[in-house]
């Protein structure tokens, strides 16, 4: 097994977080959260449910202010003028009045990007995502899970500096979703981007991260980090996959 | 921390009186820029407000005005719901009695209650007749809009469930057709007497010798704006006091909607 | 001599078309399926392949085009409180209590108030919900209330549950919880269960038989008995090479 010091070997932080604390009036929801982002990694959060992982990524985000503590990303504090943090959300949040290729365009005329550049790079995730016959109908004319592919193009098309997922893959059949994983890690390999990825679904995350950290239960804290280095393609019935995947279930021990 | 949380339990008084005091203030501007005769200054009608209560006007006491326009208000607005609310929701259960009622019912709806004014003179003569009947007119038509919509867009999943569980469907009206639509009847049930409320006014305002509607033509018989407007706030004041006792009312008829209000 | 089983519900040719006015839908093509008394059957199938329309056919709320419903050997002709059924959206009744919801099916049926409530409280202690009775729907978090839809079902006492994706809308923890709580309320109080779902690891972990739907048309594409001893392991190796060989046959619904 890799220790965490080989993991982190010639690998340059691109996301730093400290004492991260939320607390709403007397309910303290993160408790002193510490933990690092490796540029073009593949992190992933489990933790039992009702932990706070929600409050945990709006708070990443700058949805909401921490109480306390700081957010760097490439050494400075976060900061949505400068940084690009992207965001996929559990819910499908698809522009529905713009077809698959604007939708994937949309992210990038904001950001003012060149012309030519804006182009390449909506080739290039169309490509990625096989949506490229589907480039203008409109995402009430497509399935949900294609819906949430254009949603996870765009964002990956702003090449962002950190996309947050949470749980975008929800409950699609099994089938479906390991469908969907792959071609997730092929975007990844490809653009070289750095992902945090939330889930409650601990295979999920075994199968996509190359890091998870387990949350606790309220207060959350980071309970334990565990570095998963098996090769890719993974296969959930791999001795390897199926010990480390107890590891993690051990380790949140909901129920 | 103690003037942040003086603060947070003052606020709520706090911004109230604060927007009240504003909109007084610009009153009393309004009334030096534009004139006395035409907007009498607050305190011209807190001082005419003082002397209504005091005096009979009409052969009344401004208390009875108010008690005149309330009856005829609530007699309206409760045949209004016993005969609207029975009406709208069958409707909305049965296709065939909707077929039949609609065509009739959508021509009928879009006639102001006011509208209805001269007729009801003729059928009711000049007395309390005519006055209810508008008032009834324009809670009725809310009180089946409402109630038909509640039970039209029941959820087809709770009536599915019920059918799971043997219900007949006189059941299914009555176990889940019904609860299901209150929220929907109680939306209705708000309209319905602001409503009622605004059509009393516009009622009194044809041949009434009591009422708070009295009251408003009297001022301007007499040109007295500040009693005109005296009677334009008890309106207000009334009407509010109205609608939030029918809130408390729904929160305690319709308990599993309390964290929605 | 072997015991001829005893078929409990079955559907015999089911055919159920969905117009619209561009095409005609075959949701379901000439379906068979016989479930045994007591049998814990799971139909499994991906998104939009028919699984919940065939459900509804069993439990009468919608009709086939062809073919007919059969409960202990009788046709179907509507829904019934001999088919419980378990919704994936909850169905609860927003305006009444954890308890009068459980209870329901009995107040239905007239039982009086002292012995309906009696029956309740046991379910209600059986899904863990003890100290809620009074909860109204919209206090509880998404996993109660599918507990509150299984112990309402369950107490009305039907032959068959039917169960259409009740843990779809659960996060995966809250899933397997539930799914560890079904089976040992099974083993309890066992019944007729079909239990339709997309997620090939819960049909596995429940059923006695899982059978496998494809789609457009929904056909039944082919059917596993499960002979590992419940309860199961999600890794234990017999498992997983269930799952693989299930996983290989399901089809993938982009």
């Amino acid at each position: 097994m890799t220790t965490k010091e080989e993991y982190a070997r010639g690998k340059k932080v691109k996301v730093g977080v400290t004492d991260l604390t939320k607390r709403y009036d007397e309910l303290l929801v993160l408790d002193d959260i510490n933990f690092e982002i490796y540029d073009g990694e593949l992190l992933c959060i489990v933790g039992p449910t009702g932990c706070g992982k929600t409050t945990f990524l709006n708070t990443l985000a700058r949805f909401i202010p921490a109480t306390q503590g700081d957010i760097l990303v490439d050494g400075v504090p976060s900061d949505p003028r400068r940084h690009n943090i992207a965001f996929v959300f559990q819910e499908i949040s698809s522009i529905p009045w713009l077809n698959v290729e604007d939708n994937i365009r949309f992210g990038l005329k904001i950001k003012r990007l060149p012309a030519d550049e804006i182009e390449r790079r909506v080739e290039t995730m169309l490509e990625l995502v096989g949506l490229k016959p589907f480039r203008r109908n409109f995402p009430q004319e497509l399935s949900s899970s294609m819906e949430q592919r254009v949603v996870i193009a765009r964002n990956f098309a702003l090449n962002p500096d950190l996309l947050l997922m949470d749980e975008p893959y929800g409950q699609l059949d099994i089938k479906l979703r390991y469908y969907l994983e792959d071609e997730l890690i092929r975007i990844w390999n490809e653009l070289k981007s750095t992902v945090l990825f939330v889930t409650h679904n601990i295979e999920e995350a075994v199968y996509l991260g190359q890091r998870i950290l387990v949350l606790s239960n309220k207060p959350a804290k980071i309970k334990e980090e565990i570095i998963v280095d098996l090769p890719r393609p993974r296969k959930f019935d791999d001795p390897e996959f199926v010990k480390i995947r107890e590891h993690v279930t051990e380790s949140i021990r909901w129920w | 921390m103690i003037a942040s949380e003086f603060f947070k339990k003052g606020s709520k008084l706090f911004l109230p009186l604060l927007s009240v005091a504003v909109c007084l203030s610009i009153w009393e501007v309004l009334h030096l820029i534009i004139g006395g005769d035409f907007l009498p200054s607050p305190y011209q009608v807190f001082k005419e407000a003082l002397r209504m209560f005091s005096v009979k006007i009409g052969g009344n006491t401004v208390w009875m005005h108010i008690f005149y326009s309330l009856r005829r208000v609530v007699i309206a607005y409760l045949l209004g719901a016993a005969t609207g609310l029975p009406l709208g929701m069958y409707m909305g259960w049965n296709r065939t009695f909707d077929k039949v009622v609609k065509p009739v019912f959508e021509v009928l709806r879009p006639i102001p209650p006011i509208a209805w004014i001269p007729i009801a003179i003729l059928w009711l003569g000049i007395g309390e007749g005519p006055k209810i009947f508008i008032c009834y007119v324009g809670a009725f038509v809310i009180f089946v809009l409402n109630a038909y919509t509640g039970m039209r867009y029941t959820d087809p999943l709770l009536i599915a469930a019920a059918r799971t569980y043997g219900a007949s469907r006189r059941q299914q009206l009555f176990n889940v057709a019904i609860p299901a639509s209150l929220p929907s009847v109680f939306a209705g049930v708000q309209n319905a007497l602001s409503m009622s409320w605004m059509c009393v006014l516009a009622a009194e305002l044809v041949g009434a010798r009591e009422g708070v509607g009295y009251l408003i033509i009297q001022g301007m018989d007499m040109y007295k704006p500040p009693m005109i407007m005296v009677g334009m706030i008890i309106i207000g004041i009334i009407g509010a006091s109205l609608a939030v006792t029918l809130r408390w009312f729904e929160r305690l008829v319709c308990p599993w909607r309390r964290d929605l209000t | 001599m072997a015991q001829r089983p005893n078929i409990k519900i079955e559907c015999r040719n089911i055919s159920k078309m969905f117009l619209t006015e561009q095409y005609t839908i075959n949701v379901l093509d000439d379906v068979s399926l016989q479930v045994e008394e007591n049998e814990f059957v799971v139909v499994l199938g991906p998104g939009q392949c028919g699984k919940t329309t065939l459900l509804n056919c069993m439990a009468g709320i919608i009709m086939p085009d062809e073919g007919k419903v059969l409960m202990d050997g009788k046709e179907v002709t509507g829904p019934g409180p001999d088919r419980g059924v378990v919704f994936q959206q909850y169905a609860l009744f927003p305006w009444k209590t954890v308890m009068d919801n459980v209870s329901f099916g009995l107040y239905i049926k007239g039982v009086d108030k002292s012995k309906r409530n009696a029956t309740a409280q046991k379910y209600i202690d059986l899904v863990g919900l003890q100290g809620f009775e009074k909860s109204y729907p919209h206090q509880l978090s998404g996993g109660m209330k599918q507990r509150v839809g299984l112990a309402r079902a369950w107490a009305n006492g039907p032959d068959v549950l039917l169960m259409d994706e009740p843990f779809g809308a659960l996060d995966a923890q809250t899933r397997y919880s539930m799914e560890k709580e079904t089976l040992s309320i099974w083993e309890k109080d066992k019944r007729t269960v079909v239990f339709v779902t997309n997620n090939v690891e819960e049909a596995i972990y429940l059923g006695d038989r899982v059978v496998v739907m494809s789609c457009m048309p929904g056909h039944i594409k082919s059917q596993y008995p499960i002979d590992i001893p419940k309860p199961r392991e999600y890794t234990d190796p017999r498992f997983l090479e269930m799952r693989r060989k299930i996983s290989n046959d399901t089809e993938l619904s982009l």
